[in-house]
């Protein structure tokens, strides 16, 4: 007895990499109607976001809160900025069981879009935050330099590790759909378990050495030499969250396309 | 067109944690005890081109199940489906349709996850809205449609892609009349093109017109087959079996 689908069914049907590409695009865009809404109070919205999130954080760092440190506004907001993708994202991947339970019901598509469409939405929620990276430098007075540039590469990790956590997520959001509050706390702990809130330099001993296991280490400090130190982030600090992405994607996306058929079961 | 379905042997199975709550397969082997139950076990039939085929029983009998299965929506855990043809499909009232999106913007995402290019889904919106007959309210978003009007917005889009083969399950019941015409004419036309219509539900009147063959599904098992008024008085005639099965606790 043969399990399982003929190729000849919706489900395996070999689609052009266009028509996935038009899957992606059309679940990002009902994810971003779900957030911004439509017409002209949307583009405003996208952009007061980020500062709703952070920039009131960031302005009381800034103005208020006289730390030590070298512009301590900019070096958190190296930090707060890439979470704030990071976490957006692994909240709303959580919970697309149940925000996408019509469609993973009614519809044979690949479910395997639904994590990448997650980010994809972030990333253009991330877009707008990066001003608040801009703000920053313009209060401390910290022109850009060429290392600037480092931004492209800094930002293309970022989000390649968010889309490589986004798969475990929904993972889990699946499996353990009771304990995503308590999943969202221990992420929320792995900014405070990297240099999140004072830069890596400040972190001194063992801590320092420890610190770095947190693949959110290297990205936060990446930001901060291309923004705030003005030079090339170290080689480590991209290559090991990269790694770490990929290494993410080795293992769960395997799992998540065995599990994307079963979906239906337990939406 | 030539739609077949061919099925050998079907069991889908569902598994249930400690608690009651359904898993999946690796989910499962995380959990220290899981039970599991078959919403379909050894369920063997064959639909060839231009049937139409009603699929009737109790509540918690395996249809919703089967329909599933056929869309591709749900995998099988046992035995051997084929399903030449491409699928329309409606499987519920809201039919994948997202509240906060306008008729329009649901438009968009059914067709396109249905298999058309974004620009073929943005060409036919005009069709929809006039097939389904919206008229403002394909502008509003689907929160604030009736069952009606949610099935009326679902059902064009899933047949807009010219389907080869139209699973319906139980949503044609919440039309009105008039779309009941659109819905019949529309499953006339694909029948007579060779492609097929398995529909579940409980009006069996309007089953009757669509479905010339009905299956009695008891127990996740066919425990009928034959022209549809023969299986439905044979239904109407045994005595209700108990709903045995998941989808209850499943939805």
């Amino acid at each position: 007895m043969r399990l399982g689908w003929t190729a000849t069914t919706n489900h395996l049907r070999v689609r052009s990499p266009r028509a996935y590409w038009d899957m992606l695009i059309a679940l990002a865009m009902a994810d971003l109607r779900d957030r911004y809404g439509r017409g002209p109070a949307r583009a405003v919205k996208w952009l007061i976001d980020p500062y709703a999130v952070a920039g009131v954080y960031l302005i009381f760092v800034a103005f208020i809160v006289h730390r030590g440190g070298e512009a301590p506004g900019l070096s958190v907001a190296c930090a707060v900025v890439p979470f704030q993708i990071f976490i957006l994202a692994m909240m709303a991947a959580m919970r697309l069981i149940r925000e996408r339970r019509s469609l993973i019901l009614d519809l044979d598509f690949r479910r395997v879009l639904l994590p990448a469409a997650v980010t994809l939405t972030e990333t253009l929620g991330f877009a707008a935050s990066l001003s608040l990276l801009a703000l920053m430098m313009a209060v401390y007075g910290i022109p850009p330099t060429v290392a600037a540039l480092w931004l492209v590469p800094t930002v293309a990790v970022t989000l390649i590790f968010t889309l490589a956590s986004s798969y475990p997520a929904m993972l889990f959001g699946v499996w353990f759909g009771r304990l995503i509050p308590f999943a969202l706390s221990a992420l929320r702990i792995l900014y405070f378990l990297a240099p999140g809130v004072v830069a890596l330099s400040q972190i001194h001993g063992t801590a320092n050495e420890l610190i770095r296991i947190n693949p959110l280490t290297g990205i936060f400090e990446a930001y901060r030499d291309a923004l705030l130190y003005g030079h090339a982030p170290h080689a480590w600090e991209l290559l090991y969250p990269l790694a770490f992405a990929l290494a993410l994607l080795a293992v769960f996306l395997p799992i998540f396309r065995s599990e994307q058929r079963h979906l239906a079961k337990v939406a | 067109m030539t739609a077949s379905i061919s099925v050998r042997g079907l069991g889908v199975r569902f598994l249930f944690d400690s608690q009651r709550d359904l898993v999946t397969p690796m989910r499962a082997k995380l959990a220290l005890r899981t039970s599991e139950a078959w919403g379909l076990r050894d369920l063997s039939l064959d639909i060839g081109p231009g049937e139409g085929v009603a699929l009737i029983g109790a509540t918690g009998s395996g249809k919703t199940t089967l329909l599933r299965v056929l869309a591709g929506v749900l995998p099988a855990d046992e035995g051997e489906i084929r399903v030449e043809g491409r699928p329309g499909s409606m499987l519920s009232i809201d039919a994948g349709l997202l509240p906060t999106l306008t008729g329009r913007e649901n438009a968009v995402l059914l067709t396109v996850l249905g298999g058309a290019s974004r620009a073929r889904a943005k060409r036919q919106l005009d069709a929809i809205r006039e097939r389904s007959g919206l008229g403002d309210s394909f502008e509003l978003p689907a929160s604030s449609y009736s069952q009606g009007m949610c099935a009326r917005l679902a059902f064009t889009a899933a047949t807009e892609c010219d389907p080869e083969l139209i699973l319906l399950d139980e949503v044609h019941e919440a039309f009105d009349h008039a779309f009941r015409e659109v819905l019949e004419a529309t499953a006339q036309q694909v029948l007579a093109g060779g492609g097929i219509v398995v529909a579940a539900g409980h009006d069996h009147e309007i089953l009757s017109r669509l479905c010339p063959r009905a299956l009695l599904i008891s127990n996740g098992q066919i425990a009928d087959d034959g022209p549809f008024e023969q299986v439905r008085q044979g239904y109407l005639g045994e005595d209700s079996p108990e709903p045995r099965h998941v989808e209850g606790i499943a939805r």
